[in-house]
């Protein structure tokens, strides 16, 4: 097998064609029809109606962003699937969208995203392209061009999901302190506890990506989110062996499991 | 061909980044090297792109003379005549450093540190006992911080323990969990958009119904 992958990410490779299997195993399923588990409710998905309609009965603005990511950030991929459905909303409810972007390259990615979610809801002379913003490539160039914006605009919603740094915080705060209903979600553990304190719903962790499942309700994309789980499973699994090895079974230089996944 | 085309793309670049990161083939080759020069060339081609979109915007704010347009004619001055000095000097330039060094930083120094004030806000807003899990956020919060503050260790010696055992268990155990699941969710989304069933960057609401 070594000889075929690079040393060091055999397991890597193996735990991807595992995977692989176990998400083909759900979509096939889906696709034929039988049935798949269903999903929790995730309240800050459920929310995203609510934000929306309250800024289209105050006649303010939503405001959206990605954080920091980049265009090829697994995190900013699961942006765009909220971002779709907000663009869809606010042209169905008449409500302006403001989109604010750090990098260049997202920022032509969600102009297309928002421009096709105007078409799609009938509206397209609605869509205003000056509302989606690239500010700065600068991170707190960025963080003080969107605390102007809100101070100026006053949005009634912040939706914040993606991948954010130290900007996190200001953003929740100043967003809290305009009155904002704030909707935010991230896997940075390091920034997940300003969200959860400063916003009204928070997406922890890997719920940001069940966003684009959970508001299509397509079977095919749920059972993609089962296979996930299935394999946390797998994993909770691994970590429970690897821990009984440690500290009862033997010595931790002859962790058996531990080399393996060194491979 | 509109949506076939980026997602035959995208399940390209997703299989050329597998097999030059984990096969000995693709590893030899440095497959990589090319895909990352690829990377670079078209996200610096882009970088025009933002450059437009502000020039645009604030180009229309001063046109039509609307409210704090003195702003953006600030911005755009700004923004091009550092261009413009930077393509004369060089990034390494003695005014474009200057400008880097005294201005820039300072600025970027004084957002930053803003963040200390935001923290207190947030953390009143946190520590009100309103319910049984605000209660115990509040408690491990002023452990962990008598334990890290001096004045903890003078009041009782086990302050640094009781801290350290918090930030290094529960605290970890937890963010650990996170993380396992964000690398699961992020694995699941990198598959679903290799075999073109997340398409929700292809725009719309129909970009994530198959």
């Amino acid at each position: 097998m070594n000889a075929f992958f690079v040393k060091g990410y055999t397991v890597d490779a193996l735990a991807m064609i595992l995977l692989c299997i176990a998400v083909w195993v759900l979509i096939t399923r889906a696709r034929a029809g039988m049935k798949i588990p269903a999903i929790n409710k995730i309240a800050g998905l459920e929310a995203l109606d609510e934000a929306v309609g309250r800024a289209t009965e105050m006649g303010r603005p939503v405001h959206t962003t990605h954080g920091l990511g980049g265009v090829s950030d697994a995190e900013t991929f699961a942006f765009w699937g909220v971002l779709g459905h907000v663009a869809n909303m606010c042209a169905k409810y008449d409500c302006r969208l403001i989109n604010t972007c750090r990098s260049y390259l997202v920022m032509t990615v969600n102009t297309e995203i928002i421009k096709q979610s105007y078409l799609e809801a009938g509206r397209p002379d609605a869509f205003n392209p000056d509302d989606v913003r690239y500010l700065s490539p600068s991170q707190f160039g960025y963080t003080t061009a969107v605390v102007g914006i809100f101070a100026r605009e006053k949005p009634a919603a912040n939706i914040m999901v993606g991948y954010f740094y130290a900007e996190a915080l200001t953003l929740a705060e100043v967003g809290s302190q305009v009155g904002a209903v704030q909707i935010s979600g991230t896997t940075s553990t390091a920034q997940l506890p300003f969200f959860v304190v400063a916003c009204d719903y928070t997406l922890i962790g890997e719920e940001i990506y069940a966003a684009s499942a959970y508001i299509s309700k397509n079977p095919v994309l749920v059972g993609s989110l089962v296979a996930e789980d299935w394999y946390k499973i797998l994993i909770i699994a691994a970590v429970l062996v690897g821990t009984v090895i440690a500290n009862v079974i033997g010595p931790k230089d002859k962790n058996w499991l531990a080399e393996f996944l060194k491979k | 061909m509109r949506k076939e085309l980026p997602l035959i793309i995208t399940l390209i670049g997703g299989l050329l980044a597998m097999v030059g990161k984990w096969t000995v083939w693709g590893d030899h080759i440095k497959l990589l090297t090319y895909t990352d020069q690829f990377d670079t060339l078209v996200g610096v081609m882009a970088m025009m792109v933002g450059a437009i979109n502000l020039t645009r915007i604030h180009g229309l704010n001063v046109q039509r003379r609307r409210s704090g347009y003195a702003f953006s004619i600030v911005l755009l001055v700004a923004m091009w005549a550092y261009f413009v000095l930077g393509v004369i000097e060089g990034y390494q330039g003695k005014n474009f450093r200057w400008i880097y060094n005294n201005l820039y930083r300072n600025m970027d120094a004084t957002m930053f540190s803003m963040l200390c004030f935001y923290i207190a806000s947030a953390a009143y807003r946190a520590f009100r006992i309103r319910t049984r899990e605000a209660t115990v956020l509040l408690i491990a919060a002023a452990l962990v911080m008598l334990g890290k503050a001096p004045l903890g260790e003078t009041i009782w010696a086990k302050f640094g323990d009781a801290s350290n055992w918090i930030m290094r268990i529960p605290n970890t155990a937890s963010m650990r969990g996170i993380a396992i699941g964000a690398y699961l969710g992020g694995f699941v989304t990198a598959l679903r958009i290799l075999l073109g069933i997340e398409r929700a960057h292809l725009g719309g609401m129909g970009g994530s119904v198959q």
